[in-house]
């Protein structure tokens, strides 16, 4: 899995590619963690070119979100494809996870 | 290791995690060949990474290599998954049910991968045998 971190004004995107498993999902933590702890609060994770999740990914992206939950963050998800989206709904993390059509969309969310 | 003759797969592999994608990518050519639908080839390669990381992760209790053999068939309109090794027993249907609705800062992290396997297969058997554990999933499917 690749994951790219760009940074507009306040917003820091993710975007990753590739799979999000048990084998690769200690690579984004390795990021997102130390970004929330740098104080970051704003984050979009752009799934546009993430072909899979499993648990592993959910429970880092669960983790980063209570984190973040204590400093008032928002930690939101864009262009998530049908099977994934599967994957939050049967999991009841669609509450937890926005989820918007594209980035443009998200950062336009994340700023209200 | 592996061999795939006419509707049947069979893979071996040892308890190291990054074999698990070389599992899921065979299974998931070997459906294709067989023209599944692709919904149902998302569902299968989710079951076979959180059965395989669960056993690999957890299910030893020692350093030692231990091999893992999988085997799928498709037969008319059914599709099942056989999972044997010598890890410590454990049944995913005794496993507890996750939490599923606290909001985010009272949800617990964790339970949900057995919680997936278990809402996108239509059936998961457990047995021991001569010191194996079985896991046998099944399928009913449709063709793309």
């Amino acid at each position: 899995m690749e994951v790219k971190i760009e940074k507009i004004e306040d917003i820091n995107i993710f975007s990753l590619a590739g799979n999000l498993d048990s084998n690769t999902s200690g690579d984004l933590e390795k990021k997102l963690i130390p970004a929330i702890d740098a104080n970051n609060t704003k984050f979009i994770l752009d799934f546009s070119q993430l072909h899979y999740i499993s648990s592993a990914g959910l429970r880092v992206l669960l983790s980063a979100a209570k984190k973040l939950n204590q400093f008032k963050g928002k930690l939101i998800l864009c262009s998530v494809r049908k099977d994934i989206k599967e994957v939050f709904e049967i999991a009841g993390l669609m509450p937890i996870f926005p989820i918007y059509d594209n980035p443009e969309e998200a950062a336009r969310k994340i700023l209200q | 290791m592996s061999s795939s003759t006419g509707t049947k797969i069979e893979l071996q592999i040892l308890n190291k995690i990054p074999e698990i994608e070389r599992v899921c990518n065979s299974i998931t050519t070997f459906s294709r060949q067989h023209s599944i639908d692709e919904k149902i080839i998302s569902n299968l390669y989710l079951a076979v990474d959180e059965l395989l990381t669960n056993i690999i992760r957890y299910g030893y209790r020692d350093e030692k290599d231990h091999t893992i053999d999988i085997r799928c068939f498709i037969e008319k309109e059914l599709l099942t998954l056989q999972i044997e090794d010598d890890s410590y027993p454990f049944d995913p249907n005794e496993a507890p049910q996750p939490d599923l609705t606290s909001n985010l800062a009272n949800r617990k992290i964790g339970g949900l991968g057995i919680y997936l396997v278990k809402s996108m297969m239509d059936d998961v058997k457990y047995i021991t045998k001569n010191g194996k554990n079985i896991l046998t999933l099944t399928k009913r499917y449709t063709i793309s």
